[in-house]
C-alpha cells in the first residue's frame, strides 16, 4: 500500500496498518493473528488495515492523544515553532515538553533553551465565530518573535469539530512568510491510538521539508528517535556513518537532508515506520529491514543488514566479533545477578519486542509484558520487520501477552498474574500504581538506554539499581490504599469487563 | 537575537502559566475520597495531570488523581452522534470498579461542543442516589481558577444541598490556594488550618490530606462564616455561599508569610470571628517566641555575609502568591521590589483592588504591578526593567530559568510550573513556611558563591 503524501491529513494508524488498543493473549497467537504471519492478506482484508479481534470494554482511564505526540516531536525542532490552535487546556503539554525538551537537550550536549511553543489561546467566541484570525495572528507572533525556518501548526479537538480552515491559513502564511507553514492534523478524537500524532508530524515534514532534488550523502543515515543519549554516533562510526538524527532536537536542516541519506534507521518501529517507509517511497533512501537492535540477534541482524545496504559488510562483522567478545565478561555476571528474576515490560508496541529480548539475553524471566497498542503490520508490509515474530522466533512466547492502552485498572490484574519482581516502562500512569503494589519501576527516559551490545548491559545494571528500591515500594505498600474496590481487585480476568459488554450485560450492578 | 521592542498584545500564549478549566479535576481530586470522571478527548486528563500534578513540584496524583481518572475518551463516532451513552456507560461502570464518596464529572472541549446533555444523565444517577456531581468545563469556556469555582459549586449545590439548621460558633470554611496549581498547597493548607486552630476555631480546610473529605464538605453550612485567604480565588464561592446558607465572609487577600504578617492576619480573624482574644494572643505569642528565635540566629548571616545578597527582587506568578511573597519580601527582608507581574488572568473586576494592595505595600513603600500571561512578553518586561547596580533574584517559574542566568540573577521557582523542584509537604506561609522560605532563598543565593 503507498503512503499517501496527496493530502495535508495523515491516514490514521487505523486505517493503514489496523491498529489495535485492548487484546489479551500469548504473544504467538497475536503474531499469527497479525498480517505477517497470515502472508497475503489481501483477499480477506483489502488493501488496507488488517483486521484483528479488539476488545472494547465500558471503563476507560485517561490516556493520550495524537496531539500530544505531535508536541513531542514537532515541538522539538530546534529552529522551528510549533503553534497548538486550541483552548489553553491543550497548551498544557508545554510543560512536560518544555521539561524533556531541555533535559533532552543536556543529555545530547546541546545548548539548554526552552521550547518553542504558542498557543492560540481560542475561547468561547471563538468556537462561535472561528478561531482563523487568531491562527494567523499567532503565525505573525511566531514569525516576529524567533524568526524560525518553519512554523508547525497542531490541530486541537476543538478547531476539529467547528472547521478552522487551517489548511488554507498555513498555505496563504507561507506566501507571506517564505517559509514552510506546516498544518499537522492531530485532533484527539480523530484516533484511537496516539501514535497517529507521530505519523502526523512526519507525514508534514515529508511533504513540506524534505528537499526534493537531494544530493545523496552516500555515508549519512538517519536515525529516528527521541531525545536519547547519542550512542549512534560512536556505533556507525564503526562504519565509517554518519548519524542525522531525527526529529527530536534536530534543526529544520537536519530534516531538510532527510532524503539524501544512504539509509533510515531507529530504535522503535512504532515511531519510524510512517517517515521510514515514506522516504524510501519518495526518494529511494532505504529502510533497513531487519530485526531491531536489540540483544545479540536483533543487533547482529541489523547492523549486518545496514552494513549490506551501505556496502560495509566486512567493517560490520570485524565490529561484531569485537563487540561480543567485550561484553561477554559482565554479561555472564550479570545473568549470574539476575538468575530467577521475573520482569515484565510495559511499554510502546514495537519497542517492547525489544527489551523482552533483551531481558531475556540477561535470564531474567517475562512471563507477563503489555504494549499500548498494537500494529499488525508496519508500512514497509516487509516481513523482515515483523519485530513480535522475531521476538517469538529467537527468545520464545511469552505467554500472558496483553495489549492495554495505559488502562491502570488492568494493570493491577495483568500484574497480579504474573507477580514480576519489577517492571520496565516508558509513559506514564502505569509505575505509581506497581509502586504502591510493592514492585519497583525502571523508567527507561533515555529510549536508548537497552539499544544494541552495550544496552544489554545497561539494561542490567539498571535492573539492578531498581531491585534494590524495593524496599521502597514494599514500605509504600504496606501503607497505602488503592482507589479500586475488592471486587475489581479480587477479578482474575483483567479484561473481564470487556467480555462481559460482548456478551451483553447480564445484570445491572447496584450503584450505592 | 530577542527583538527588546514590546509588541502589542496578541491572543499568543508562549510559555503558559495556567491550564484550562477541566483542569479542576485537581480540585476533585484534592478532596480525599473523591474521584473526577472527564468526558472529553483521549489527552485531556493526561495533559493535566501530568502538567499541573506531575512536572510541577512532582506532587503525585494522589488517591483519585493521575492515571486513576476515568475518561470517555471521546472518538470521532462521539462527535458525530454525541457521546451521551458512552458517559452514561463509563459512569456506571466507574461506580462498580472504584471506591469513592464522591464522583465529579468534568466536560471537556468536544461534550460542550458537540451539546451533550450531561445534567440529565448525572441526574439519572443522582436520582438512584449515586454520589455524583458535575460541570461544564469545556476548555474554551475559562481556565483553571474559574474551573475550580465551578466545581465547588457543584458540590455545594448538587451534593451538600440545602440547609437552615444552626450554625457552629467558632467554625470557618477555608477558601484559598488553587490545589496542585500552587506547588505548595499540601503544606501550606496545612499550615493555615495549624495556625487557626491555634486561635481557637474549628477548621474546614477541605482540600488536602487535611481535610476530613465528604464529611467535612457537609458540614459547610454550619459553619459560622467563610474566610477567603487569597486576593481573588474563593469570593465568588463566599458570595453564593452568603446567598445560600446565609455565612458572612472575612475576605483576606494577603496570604500571610512571616511573623508580623501571620500575627496581624490573626488577629484580624480573632476579631471578625469574635474568638476569646486571650487565648489567641496567647497562641500567637508563643509562635513569635519560636519564629523570632530562628530569625535572630539567621540575622547573623544577613547582617554580615561576605560575599553579597541580591538587594532588589522580581516575581511573576499568580496573584496569591505574588501578592504574598512581595509583602514578605519588602516589609520582613527590606528588600527592593523591582517588577511583579501577576500571570493567571485574575477577572477584570478585581483588578484595581489587587492593584491597591501594591500601591500601598508598605507604608514607606510604593511599587505596583502588571498583568501579563504570555511569557514572551513578560521576559521583555524582566529584561526592561532596571534592577540597579546588580542583579536581582527572581521568584518565578521554570520560564524563567534562561532568564535568571541571563540576567546573571538567582532564581527561585515559587509557582507553576515548577519542574525543578520536588516538592512533598514544604510550605512558605505561615510562621514556619516563612522560615523554610528563607532557607530555599537564601540556600539559592549562597550555594551559588563558589
Amino acid at each position: 500500500m503507498k503512503i499517501n503524501l496527496k493530502t495535508p491529513v495523515v491516514e490514521s494508524r487505523e486505517q493503514r496498518l489496523g491498529t489495535i488498543i485492548a487484546w489479551d493473549g500469548k504473544a504467538a497467537d497475536l503474531s499469527k493473528e497479525s498480517a505477517y504471519a497470515r502472508g497475503n492478506c489481501e483477499n480477506t482484508c483489502g488493501d488496507k488495515a488488517r483486521r484483528l479481534c479488539e476488545m472494547e470494554g465500558p471503563f476507560t482511564q485517561g490516556s493520550v492523544c495524537s496531539e500530544q505526540m505531535v508536541e513531542c516531536q514537532a515541538g522539538h525542532v530546534r529552529n522551528a515553532v510549533l503553534i497548538q490552535h486550541s483552548p489553553i487546556g491543550c497548551g498544557a503539554g508545554q510543560v512536560i515538553y518544555n521539561s524533556i525538551y531541555r533535559n533532552g537537550l543536556a543529555l545530547r550536549n546541546l545548548p539548554v533553551e526552552n521550547q518553542h511553543v504558542i498557543c492560540t489561546n481560542l475561547l468561547e467566541e471563538d468556537m462561535v465565530y472561528g478561531g482563523a484570525a487568531k491562527l494567523e495572528q499567532s503565525i505573525r507572533d511566531a514569525w516576529e518573535r524567533n524568526h524560525p525556518k518553519v512554523i508547525f501548526i497542531a490541530t486541537s479537538c476543538a478547531t476539529g469539530i467547528i472547521g478552522d480552515d487551517v489548511d488554507g491559513i498555513a498555505s496563504q502564511m507561507e506566501v507571506e512568510l517564505k517559509i514552510p507553514v506546516i498544518p499537522l492534523h492531530c485532533e484527539g478524537f480523530k484516533s484511537k491510538h496516539w501514535s497517529t500524532g507521530f505519523d502526523a508530524t512526519q507525514h508534514g515534514i515529508v511533504r513540506q521539508i524534505v528537499r526534493k532534488q537531494p544530493k545523496k550523502q552516500e555515508d549519512l543515515v538517519n536515525v529516528i528517535n527521541l531525545w536519547g543519549s547519542d550512542i549512534f554516533t560512536p556505533m556507525l562510526a564503526e562504519l565509517d556513518l554518519r548519524v542525522n538524527y531525527v526529529i527530536d532536537l534536530a534543526t529544520v536542516e537536519d530534516l531538510e537532508q532527510l532524503s539524501e541519506a544512504a539509509a533510515t534507521v531507529g530504535f522503535c518501529y512504532t515511531l519510524s515506520s510512517y517517515m521510514a517507509a515514506a522516504l524510501e517511497q519518495e526518494f529511494g533512501v532505504p529502510e533497513i529491514k531487519a530485526p531491531q537492535p536489540y540483544g545479540f540477534a536483533g543487533t547482529d541482524a541489523w547492523l549486518r543488514e545496514l552494513a549490506r545496504v551501505t556496502n560495509r559488510v566486512e567493517k560490520a562483522e570485524a565490529y561484531i566479533a569485537r563487540e561480543h567478545a567485550r561484553i561477554a565478561p559482565r554479561l555472564a555476571e550479570l545473568r549470574e545477578l539476575l538468575k530467577g528474576k521475573k520482569g515484565y515490560v510495559a511499554t510502546g508496541s514495537a519497542y517492547a519486542h525489544g527489551l523482552i529480548a533483551v531481558l531475556r539475553e540477561l535470564g531474567v524471566e517475562v512471563d507477563g509484558s503489555l504494549v499500548f497498542h498494537h500494529d499488525p503490520v508496519y508500512d514497509s508490509q516487509d516481513p523482515r520487520q515483523d519485530s513480535l515474530v522475531h521476538l517469538v522466533d529467537n527468545y520464545g512466547d511469552v505467554p500472558f501477552f496483553s495489549v492495554s492502552n495505559r488502562q491502570q485498572h488492568q494493570f493491577y490484574g495483568l500484574l497480579k498474574r504474573v507477580n514480576p519482581d519489577f517492571i520496565l516502562i516508558r509513559h506514564n500512569g502505569l509505575a505509581p500504581l506497581a509502586s504502591r503494589m510493592g514492585i519497583p519501576a525502571a523508567p527507561l527516559g533515555d529510549e536508548h538506554h537497552s539499544l544494541g551490545y552495550q544496552g544489554i548491559i545497561n539494561l542490567g545494571e539498571s535492573i539492578l539499581d531498581i531491585l534494590a528500591h524495593k524496599k521502597f515500594h514494599q514500605d509504600l505498600a504496606a501503607h497505602t490504599k488503592l482507589p479500586y474496590k475488592q471486587w475489581w481487585l479480587d477479578q482474575k480476568d483483567p479484561f473481564v469487563l470487556a467480555k462481559e459488554s460482548k456478551l451483553g450485560n447480564k445484570e445491572e450492578p447496584s450503584y450505592v | 537575537m530577542f527583538n527588546l521592542e514590546v509588541s502589542h498584545k496578541t491572543n499568543s500564549i508562549q510559555q503558559i502559566r495556567y491550564v484550562c478549566a477541566i483542569a479542576a479535576m485537581h480540585s476533585a481530586s484534592a478532596i480525599p475520597g473523591v474521584i473526577p470522571i472527564v468526558h472529553c478527548g483521549p489527552g485531556c486528563a493526561d495533559k493535566q495531570f501530568m502538567n499541573l500534578a506531575f512536572y510541577n513540584g512532582f506532587q503525585g496524583g494522589g488517591y483519585g488523581g493521575g492515571a486513576v481518572v476515568p475518561s470517555t475518551n471521546s472518538r470521532e463516532l462521539d462527535v458525530v452522534f454525541g457521546g451521551e451513552n458512552r458517559l452514561r456507560e463509563l459512569i456506571k461502570a466507574s461506580i462498580k470498579i472504584l471506591d469513592a464518596d464522591l464522583f465529579v464529572v468534568l466536560t471537556g472541549c468536544i461534550s460542550d461542543l458537540v451539546g451533550d446533555d450531561v445534567g440529565s444523565i448525572v441526574r439519572e444517577f443522582q436520582d438512584q442516589g449515586v454520589s455524583i456531581v458535575y460541570a461544564e468545563t469545556g476548555g474554551f469556556k475559562g481556565n483553571n481558577f474559574t474551573g475550580h469555582e465551578l466545581v465547588v459549586r457543584a458540590i455545594i449545590d448538587q451534593y451538600v444541598g440545602d440547609y437552615d439548621g444552626p450554625k457552629k460558633q467558632g467554625s470557618v470554611n477555608v477558601w484559598s490556594l488553587l490545589p496542585y496549581h500552587n506547588t505548595f498547597w499540601r503544606g501550606d493548607l496545612t499550615e493555615i488550618k495549624r495556625i487557626l486552630e491555634g486561635i481557637g476555631l474549628t477548621v474546614n480546610i477541605l482540600f488536602g490530606q487535611e481535610s476530613k473529605g465528604v464529611a467535612e464538605w457537609r458540614d459547610i453550612p454550619k459553619a459560622q462564616f467563610n474566610l477567603v485567604l487569597s486576593p481573588w480565588l474563593g469570593l465568588q464561592t463566599a458570595k453564593h455561599l452568603e446567598d445560600k446558607y446565609g455565612q458572612p465572609f472575612l475576605h483576606v487577600p494577603v496570604i500571610p508569610i512571616g511573623g508580623k504578617e501571620t500575627s496581624a492576619f490573626l488577629r484580624k480573624v480573632t476579631h471578625f470571628a469574635e474568638l476569646d482574644i486571650a487565648k489567641a494572643e496567647v497562641f500567637i505569642k508563643e509562635e513569635e517566641k519560636q519564629y523570632y528565635h530562628y530569625l535572630e540566629g539567621f540575622s547573623d548571616f544577613y547582617a554580615e555575609y561576605w560575599w553579597g545578597l541580591p538587594a532588589k527582587f522580581a516575581v511573576i506568578g499568580d496573584s496569591g502568591y505574588n501578592l504574598a511573597l512581595t509583602k514578605f519580601l519588602v516589609n520582613q527582608l527590606g528588600i527592593i521590589p523591582g517588577k511583579q507581574i501577576i500571570t493567571e488572568n485574575p477577572p477584570e473586576e478585581y483588578r484595581a483592588a489587587i492593584r491597591k494592595q501594591y500601591q500601598t505595600i508598605a507604608e514607606d513603600v510604593f511599587t505596583d504591578v502588571e498583568f501579563e500571561e504570555d511569557s514572551y512578553a513578560i521576559h521583555q518586561k524582566i529584561r526592561q526593567t532596571n534592577f540597579g547596580h546588580k542583579p536581582p533574584i527572581v521568584f518565578g517559574t521554570t520560564w524563567e530559568r534562561d532568564l535568571a542566568k541571563e540576567l546573571k540573577g538567582a532564581i527561585v521557582e515559587v509557582g507553576f510550573p515548577a519542574s525543578y523542584e520536588v516538592v512533598l509537604s514544604r510550605s512558605y506561609i505561615g510562621y514556619r513556611g516563612a522560615l523554610t522560605l528563607l532557607e530555599k532563598i537564601y540556600t539559592t543565593t549562597v550555594g551559588a558563591s563558589a
